[in-house]
């Protein structure tokens, strides 16, 4: 299976400090990989070197097998980055939003293919109108992924996509994280939700002060919630 | 959608920099349209003035008998009319004077016996649209660019933004559009003055592409401070700093340095001294007047002598050469404000305001070179009145008053 992202020994500094340390792990197209981690474990880093926001110190990181510093433009054209905020315009409308960043990405999409993608995130209708300013933050990190389906990224790279959910929504996002994959994108997601993250992740790496401390492989039946909590808490939490 | 028809809609979205913009095109157009106020009265003046001249001048005649009394009485209006595009930039014509009314009597006094000299405005300048160019709207341009991207980062959207946008050139995109937006907010009134007021279409192109360079001087120095990531905060301050040095304190600079560099008399001065030469003439012998006077006129050599206590060809002669004493003063003090302005021309590179404020005083011709030419045209006219009478007063010609029609007459060419 051809890797999506591939990180490589990635080692990163941050004002003149370690981030990442040696890290390796690949993301094989069509899977969900989570990199579990506590505050400061390197989780968002990564995600901005994969953007190339990010030099690395030593190593490198490949993007549907390119190096991205290479060709950073291509890297971002095939990802679709949801940051941890998500946040939107306030003072536009979702509808207004979807727009202006699709055309942003010069992508485009027909008025019901915003509503389809809009229905697939489960965005209610009378709110697609409103402006974002009153929108919750569940809205707004639907509306969010309903941009990255609409630019058709094969890569999804989320940022703490749970933070700050009920657990209605957590729910709601981790089967739309699930459908998304089974319908071949990639998704790359920090979070230090162990829970959410056994449910929906192929793979899962913790991040410990920037060094990868553990790996587990739902092929491998290592996923469940009990183990990889256990890890997490012995490895991973500070 | 294009990139910039979409950064369009954007920014109509966008309350802040509606307003900026609202309030940049506000002042452009009170500055027009008190500048086309401004150059109207002074047209209005120019006209009354000549009535009021033609006027005087038919009543005066009526009682002259020589001559002399025809040259003491009789004032020869002068004046400086305002250019086309003057209303956009009245420069000069706040400081130094576009009118007189000059006399045959010793000249250098009356040109620098100045009678529009404002203080305040001296201090501060009018609000014309030069100083709304210059001044201001690099201040509208700042509050438009300054948080461009801090504000984004400090929602959390600028690497969303870059991510999605696959790069940094929306920033640019936005940067420029706002620039040019609110160069348009400026030249639009101007335009519309510019129309109403005749100026040329030459003219308006140019003034509009100074003030395009002049906004894009502080489009790039609000991008390379905004590149800096710092806060919004941060960035505002600095540029308005930035502002400060090369609006006020360059400037101020300049103006201090040159005046050091340059010393030159004052008006005052040239006036003290061509009166003193004057006074100083009615107890001096007459030939310490016609002395000097014949060295100028040497073909009126052998009729520069009187008899009687009083001629008016003596009176005339003291006059002439209370403005050949004042002449040294006056043409340091004419040097010293054409190297000022030169050196001055150059110097202004350091600081976009003043250089705007410059080119755009050229084009309305209201700048200290036309200021200068005003005043070597009153200079001309009033040697011309000197060759008119000087053969009638010392010739002891016949005093005709059908002639004086014939006096030379002041053109603003």
């Amino acid at each position: 299976m051809n890797n999506a992202l591939e990180a490589n020994s990635l080692s990163i500094n941050r004002s003149g400090k370690p981030v990442l340390n040696d890290i390796s792990f690949t993301v094989p197209a069509g899977e969900i990989y989570a990199l579990l981690g506590g505050n400061g474990a390197g989780k968002s880093t990564t995600l901005l070197t994969f953007l190339g926001f990010l030099e690395a110190a030593s190593g490198s990181v490949s993007v549907q097998g390119e190096q991205v510093n290479k060709n950073v433009k291509k890297a971002r054209e095939a990802i679709a980055y949801l940051p941890e905020a998500a946040t939107l315009y306030g003072h536009m409308s979702a509808y207004e939003n979807l727009r202006y960043f699709l055309d942003l990405a010069n992508a485009k999409a027909s008025d019901s293919e915003l509503n389809e993608a809009l229905d697939s995130v489960a965005l209610q209708t009378a709110a697609r109108s409103q402006h974002m300013v009153t929108y919750s933050k569940g809205m707004r990190q639907k509306t969010a992924i309903a941009l990255a389906i609409l630019r058709d990224s094969p890569i999804l790279l989320l940022d703490e996509p749970t933070s700050g959910l009920d657990p209605l929504a957590i729910d709601e996002f981790n089967r739309l994280a699930r459908k998304l994959a089974d319908q071949g994108r990639t998704i790359l997601m920090v979070t230090h939700d162990v829970y959410g993250a056994c449910q929906v992740a192929d793979r899962i790496g913790l991040l410990r002060r920037g060094k990868l401390v553990g790996a587990f492989d739902r092929t491998e039946g290592e996923i469940d919630t009990e183990t990889v909590h256990r890890a997490f808490a012995e490895r991973a939490s500070t | 959608m294009s990139t910039v028809y979409r950064e369009f809609r954007f920014l109509m979205r966008e309350r802040s920099a509606l307003l900026w913009l609202g309030l940049a095109f506000m002042s452009a157009t009170i500055a027009v349209v008190l500048g086309l106020k401004e150059v109207s009265e002074q047209r209005t003046t120019i006209a009354d003035l000549i009535t009021a001249d033609q006027v005087e001048r038919e009543v005066v005649k009526k009682d002259l008998a020589d001559w002399g009394s025809a040259a003491y009485y009789s004032f020869h209006l002068t004046y400086d009319e305002p250019s086309d595009f003057a209303f956009a930039a009245l420069g000069q014509r706040d400081l130094s004077p576009w009118k007189h009314r000059i006399r045959m009597l010793a000249l250098e006094g009356q040109i620098y016996e100045s009678d529009t000299t404002n203080p305040d405005f001296a201090l501060i300048g009018r609000i014309d649209f030069a100083f709304v160019a210059s001044l201001l709207s690099p201040l509208f341009l700042i509050l438009l660019l300054h948080d461009l991207r801090s504000r984004e980062r400090a929602a959390g959207r600028l690497d969303f933004i870059e991510a999605t946008a696959s790069g940094k050139m929306i920033w640019r995109t936005r940067g420029l559009l706002r620039t040019t937006l609110l160069w348009l907010c400026l030249v639009l009134p101007l335009w519309v003055g510019g129309i109403i007021a005749g100026a040329s279409l030459m003219v308006l192109l140019i003034a509009s592409a100074v003030v395009l360079t002049h906004l894009l001087i502080w489009w790039l120095i609000a991008s390379w401070v905004a590149n800096k990531d710092y806060t919004s905060a941060v960035n505002l301050v600095s540029l308005i700093g930035v502002w400060v040095v090369l609006a006020v304190i360059t400037p101020a600079a300049i103006k201090a340095g040159v005046n050091v560099a340059v010393p030159i008399p004052d008006g005052g001065e040239i006036l003290l001294t061509q009166r003193e030469a004057v006074n100083d003439a009615w107890d001096l012998p007459k030939q310490a007047t016609f002395e000097p006077f014949v060295k100028r006129h040497p073909e009126l050599a052998d009729y520069a002598k009187i008899d009687t206590p009083f001629e008016w060809k003596w009176y005339y002669a003291f006059q002439q050469v209370g403005d050949q004493n004042a002449e040294s003063l006056s043409h340091a003090y004419l040097d010293g404000r054409i190297k000022r302005d030169v050196i001055t021309s150059s110097l202004a590179l350091l600081s976009p305001p003043v250089l705007t404020e410059r080119l755009l005083q050229k084009q309305a011709q209201t700048d200290v070179a036309a200021s200068i030419a005003y005043e070597e045209r009153v200079r001309a006219y009033h040697a011309d009145l000197r060759s008119w009478y000087y053969p009638k007063l010392f010739k002891d010609v016949e005093f005709e008053t059908e002639l004086l029609s014939l006096r030379p007459q002041y053109s603003t060419d």
